[in-house]
């Protein structure tokens, strides 16, 4: 945790410095050809936790989508060369394909592990970013994960995706459980034990809230870190589909009665609710604020079908925002405004992604031939989204970039894992 | 000679060498052969270059070099890698594959099936094209004596 805060202290400064900037977005965005040979442990102890420390490197730099990380089975580089630039060969490394390099050395003095992060420009030689970072030696992951954010924000001057969290819910037998994790689905925690616990959120300050048959009903409860779970909504017959504002005050979610589905608002403590909308027979759900937190996307069935639709966050100004196809559901507003990204059922009843353009209306596709892929859900940067596919079987988590490239699983253990949602900010205490 | 028995036909040769010619008619459909200028590539590999009348085409010194000097020692760039983990080297090298094209510099002493040998490797690591550096400086016929011609390798 400190050296996370440290992280975000030092890196915007630093960054400000450096001239190189990827633009993400945009006809002429190319990723940048990385060469990231495995780090050189300088003792026995680091040694032993090079190997996670470089998994979940490797794993941060492939899925940025703004690296082409270099096949290390390509390298022609000395195996004993230094680390710094008058050491290296950068023919060598120019022979490769890389136009930066990434080298790092670990070392481990009691219980703490040090990195050091050395960046070079292949082509002029020079040293383009030095970071040093030391982590407790039980989590190297997390000290790869804070390097690995460094090398973001230079490159980009945005901060990284790879300090966040996520929640998602684990199937096992009739069991639905939700857990916490890092962005990677590393360094989990369940936050049930059994039962059916699903469509969970990440709050702002690392709350999660979710939909729990704990009483046999299906509440939503909230759980602070380290906390007890505590109900939030209990009224209704059904309350789904809870959503933080942005600036985590309120909570948006859905109450289902009789034959309808209505959206409400209340502040974050479940106080003061309030319907914002009002359709005698159709059903409102799925929630998704604005990152100003003045409008409110969500699924409504009032034309028919389930479709996307925007309204104020006071449910003033509703307006359609989907009219391809018959069945269209969980929006997420990205947090950079423009796009939000929903499942859609197409004419062979396989579920895929799709982003809409809030203010054009104009719909792009992500995934295709893949299995199903279902609920979407935006890195807070805005620049990646996480979601669930079995294309491989079972439903496993997947992430890729907002464009629909570069689509990677999550370094997971073997499960079946759904609804993700990823938290706007570290769950620090 | 005739000494290892079992040779039918009273053993007076004993076929010892790679036989490249299917690998040749292989590659003559797959490849894409041409000639390049020596001058602007830079290398740290020393080797005697053909000298040849062809007319060459002019290098661009961004494309990666496989290099074979008089030793039959093969190097990606001045990095000597054993013929046997080449194809594997080529496969993964992201710089080849963007280019689909590599240079061959090769000792004008190194003989044909060892650059059949890298040629093949290059191509079964979807390498199309292969660019033959040549030294035009003289002239003269590729056939001429070594010692003809100053060495061209540099460095």
């Amino acid at each position: 945790m400190k050296a996370l805060l440290l992280s975000l202290l030092l890196f915007p400064l630093a960054a400000l410095a450096q001239a190189p900037v990827i633009e993400i977005s945009g006809a002429n965005f190319r990723p940048l050809p990385l060469a990231a040979p495995a780090p050189v442990a300088q003792d026995p102890g680091a040694k032993k936790l090079a190997a996670p420390f470089d998994a979940a490197l490797s794993y941060d730099l492939s899925a940025s989508g703004i690296f082409q990380v270099l096949d290390r089975a390509s390298f022609t580089a000395d195996a004993k060369e230094g680390m710094t630039a008058g050491s290296i060969n950068f023919s060598r490394w120019a022979d490769v394909g890389a136009e930066s390099l990434v080298k790092v050395s670990l070392a481990q003095d009691g219980g703490s592990l040090r990195a050091e992060l050395r960046l070079f420009n292949v082509a002029t030689g020079r040293e383009d970013l030095k970071v040093a970072k030391d982590a407790p030696a039980d989590q190297p992951r997390k000290l790869a994960h804070t390097l690995a954010d460094a090398l973001y924000r230079h490159f980009t001057r945005e901060p990284s995706p790879f300090l966040t969290r996520i929640t998602y819910v684990r199937k096992a037998g009739s069991n639905r459980d939700v857990f916490v994790a890092d962005w990677d689905g590393n360094n989990a925690q369940a936050l049930t034990q059994g039962g059916t616990n699903i469509l969970p959120t990440l709050g702002p300050s690392g709350q999660v809230a979710y939909t729990s048959y704990r009483k046999n009903r299906p509440d939503i409860w909230v759980q602070t870190p380290g906390g007890e779970a505590k109900p939030l909504v209990t009224e209704g017959q059904m309350a789904t589909g809870a959503a933080y504002s942005p600036d985590g005050k309120r909570l948006a979610y859905a109450l289902a009665e009789g034959e309808s589905a209505q959206i409400y608002v209340a502040n974050a403590d479940g106080s003061g609710a309030k319907a914002i909308t009002d359709t005698p027979y159709g059903l409102n759900t799925s929630p998704s604020w604005s990152p100003d937190g003045k409008r409110i996307a969500f699924v409504s069935n009032r034309g028919g079908s389930p479709q996307v639709y925007v309204m104020g966050a006071d449910g003033s100004g509703v307006r359609r925002l989907t009219f391809q196809g018959n069945y269209n559901q969980t929006p997420d507003w990205s947090p950079r405004g423009d796009l939000i990204a929903f499942t859609a059922r197409d004419e062979r009843n396989a579920f895929d992604l799709f982003t809409v353009n809030v203010d054009s209306g104009k719909i792009t596709r992500l995934t295709q031939d893949q299995g199903n892929n279902e609920e979407p859900t935006f890195s807070p940067n805005g620049r990646l989204i996480l979601f669930s596919s079995n294309r491989n079987g079972t439903p496993t988590l997947w992430v890729m970039t907002s464009d629909g490239s570069n689509q990677l699983p999550l370094p997971m253990d073997k499960g079946s894992w759904l609804t993700p949602d990823w938290g706007a900010a570290p769950a620090s205490p | 000679m005739g000494m290892g028995g079992g040779n039918r036909g009273g053993g007076r040769t004993t076929m010892s060498e790679i036989n490249v010619t299917p690998m040749v008619d292989v590659m003559l459909v797959l490849l894409i052969i041409f000639m390049v200028t020596a001058p602007l590539i830079q290398q740290g590999v020393k080797v005697n270059l053909p000298e040849t009348k062809a007319t060459p085409v002019e290098a661009s010194d961004k494309k990666l070099v496989l290099s074979i000097d008089a030793a039959r020692k093969v190097y990606i760039g001045d990095a000597e890698v054993s013929l046997d983990e080449l194809e594997a080297k080529l496969a993964a090298n992201a710089k080849a594959q963007a280019d689909k094209e590599v240079y061959l510099h090769a000792d004008r002493d190194v003989p044909y099936g060892v650059v059949v040998e890298v040629m093949a490797a290059a191509q079964h690591a979807g390498i199309h094209n292969v660019g033959m550096i040549t030294d035009p400086s003289g002239g003269g016929r590729a056939s001429k004596a070594p010692a003809a011609k100053p060495k061209e390798a540099k460095r």
